[in-house]
């Protein structure tokens, strides 16, 4: 249950380490794993400032504005097989405007539901899908 | 589908039942209600909390070791299907429940042996201490002499 103002982790290597829910991109109260917000970020790892070369231009900084997949919600979500699965924190991870996410990594699980809102690339990269 | 136990008091979870909780490193907790579920939330331990199985397990109410346990684990070897395999499992799980059965009878019984001997000793306790309700001296003597019984009794158990 992800409305604005929630704070979330992310989980993959693009830099930004907490980050805020400023809209919810659905037709609905409140986001879910799976569903894409827009967030700010909060607080995200120092950046470099000498690094010739590198894509110092992608990289996230606090007080970046940008789009999000929900990964884990410490709110139970009903499973087909009438289970609910809940996890320890909310978390997500920073996706560009094609959809694509932004890191290249993703550090710790996600749930299965992604594949089933056709986040594959975001599945396939997670160590663990639950 | 499998049917898992739960985490806290170790009853079966049914399908289309309880809640999973999965912690960030990945480890998978399993609650058949609510209740289980709320408790481990609160942080209670279930061997501190009489109504659990690891309770009842630990404080020596059930059996704890048993080669019949053995049966019930979880395998996560695919076992292809075989039709003779099937037949003989299951004539298998109802011979091993009914020892089962058996073996927990007699540990109950076992447990329950001492029971009346204890029992005895708490009533008369119970009588000495509030000997002054009792009003004629008949009673009263024969509670003294239950008493010394008991107390000799006592002294020679421990002597030996």
């Amino acid at each position: 249950m992800i409305i604005m103002k929630s704070r979330l982790n992310v989980i993959d290597n693009s830099g930004a380490l907490i980050v805020e829910c400023i809209k919810v991109l659905r037709n609905a109260r409140w986001a879910s794993i799976g569903d894409e917000i827009v967030v700010s970020v909060k607080s995200a790892k120092p950046v470099p400032s000498s690094t010739p070369g590198t894509s110092a231009t992608s990289k996230i900084r606090k007080g970046d504005v940008v789009r999000a997949v929900i990964v884990r919600t410490k709110k139970e979500i009903p499973r087909a097989d009438g289970r609910f699965i809940r996890f320890d924190d909310n978390a997500c991870v920073l996706i560009n405007n094609q959809k694509q996410p932004i890191g290249s990594r993703i550090l710790g699980l996600v749930a299965r539901e992604l594949r089933e809102k056709k986040w594959v690339k975001i599945v396939s990269m997670a160590p663990k899908v639950i | 589908m499998r049917l898992e136990k739960c985490y806290f008091c170790s009853s079966t979870v049914y399908p289309g039942h309880g809640t999973m909780f999965v912690r960030n490193d990945s480890k998978m907790f399993r609650f058949c209600r609510s209740k289980c579920s709320k408790n481990f939330k609160m942080k209670r331990n279930p061997r501190k909390l009489g109504w659990t199985k690891a309770f009842r397990k630990a404080a020596g109410k059930e059996m704890a070791v048993d080669s019949t346990f053995e049966f019930e684990k979880r395998r996560n070897v695919p076992v292809r299907y075989n039709r003779e395999l099937v037949s003989k499992t299951v004539q298998s799980m109802k011979r091993i429940s009914e020892i089962k059965a058996r073996r927990e009878r007699a540990f109950f019984q076992q447990r329950m042996a001492s029971k009346p001997e204890q029992e005895r000793e708490q009533n008369i306790k119970e009588i000495e201490k509030n000997l002054h309700i009792l009003s004629t001296p008949a009673t009263r003597a024969k509670v003294e002499e239950e008493r010394v019984k008991i107390v000799s009794r006592n002294t020679e158990s421990s002597k030996n």
